[in-house]
């Protein structure tokens, strides 16, 4: 888990946006303070002030504009409230069926994502988020974190924003901020933090103790 | 539509007097609680209540170090998942075992707290 934190704060020091433009070390994750077991206070994102806004057009007005990039496919799904009525508590059931309802609308799979920004409200979701999507299978987030195949530069780079870890958590424009990065991406424009050639982006955003989530997936022409 | 047979005021009370109650959907025999409205898993409204033993093992916990608002003078607290013994499992307070003696598989037993006026499922050692 503090690998995912370590990660997206060197990610969110290539994003002038971000709230946390500081590097952490491993040491700084682990040394830091309890905040509910086995979660420490690095573990966790902060609150965040910031607004995010997106412009959506038709497909014909889309046409017209050489910066344009698709909605490929969106998809939300529910799941109940309560912690003691998940099937599964090492797993999010709404993450697994929004993602499977958005690969289907795209006619895409997880192999053809460049680049995903997930909803990482803490470490464990993010590793989490990543096995639902189906980029790791379920277990082997944490290896596929550690190993650094998330970061910018590996296979998969997940969050480079900083993610809701280090580029902030703004609650209610978050996954609107979420699909601005991938946009960014997809359009060639984020800079230092640019993954290489993304053509095929991916947002997740979650709510309500996991009850609620929407994938969706975008495209450039 | 049925009247429901247990609302969540009247199984906080019958908490608070140490019963803890379930509900059993009358479509699909599906086990719940505390009450709602409607069986998520078939839809109908059509509860009985069951009286449960209030024998259960933890499934997973946390020690709450940092609280929510308004519970910081209670911290540092165990708050667990616990499948009680007719299959159903609830979230609740986890007292009087200490936090290194804490383990998924656990037995524990239901019992009533009292936090200010408020009443809160928790569980005690079995």
């Amino acid at each position: 888990m503090a690998h995912v934190a370590v990660k997206n704060h060197r990610h969110g020091v290539l994003n002038p946006k971000a709230q946390f433009q500081k590097e952490i070390t491993l040491e700084t994750v682990l040394k830091s303070a309890y905040v509910a077991d086995p979660l420490k206070l690095f573990d966790c994102c902060p609150f965040t002030d910031g607004g995010a806004a997106l412009v959506l057009a038709s497909e014909d007005v889309a046409r017209r504009h050489r910066r344009a990039i698709w909605v490929l496919g969106t998809h939300a799904a529910t799941d109940t409230m309560f912690v003691h009525e998940k099937r599964d508590l090492a797993r999010v059931a709404a993450t697994e069926r929004a993602a499977q309802g958005a690969y289907r609308q795209a006619g895409k799979t997880p192999t053809d994502v460049d680049v995903a920004e997930v909803h990482d409200c803490f470490t464990i979701a993010e590793i989490v988020a990543t096995e639902g999507l189906g980029f790791f299978e379920p277990g082997t987030g944490g290896l596929a974190a550690e190993k650094g195949w998330t970061s910018l530069g590996g296979k998969l780079p997940v969050n480079p924003s900083g993610g809701l870890k280090a580029k902030g958590h703004p609650i209610g424009a978050t996954g609107a901020a979420q699909i601005a990065e991938i946009v960014t991406q997809l359009r060639g424009e984020a800079g230092k933090r640019q993954v290489d050639g993304a053509r095929t982006g991916l947002t997740h955003t979650l709510g309500g103790n996991t009850a609620t989530v929407l994938v969706s997936l975008f495209g450039r022409d | 539509m049925t009247e429901r047979v247990i609302n969540l005021k009247s199984f906080f009370e019958e908490a608070r007097a140490g019963r803890l109650t379930g509900i059993r959907c009358g479509g699909c025999g599906e086990l719940a609680i505390p009450p709602k409205e409607f069986c998520a898993t078939c839809q109908k409204r059509d509860w009985q209540p069951v009286p449960l033993a209030g024998a259960g093992t933890i499934v997973s916990f946390t020690v709450i170090r940092v609280a929510p608002r308004g519970r910081g003078g209670e911290v540092p607290y165990a708050v667990g998942v616990v499948k009680l013994e007719e299959g159903v499992s609830l979230l609740g307070r986890i007292v009087d075992i200490p936090f290194e003696a804490l383990k998924a598989g656990l037995p524990v037993r239901f019992r009533p707290l009292q936090i200010d006026t408020q009443t809160v499922i928790g569980f005690g050692p079995a």
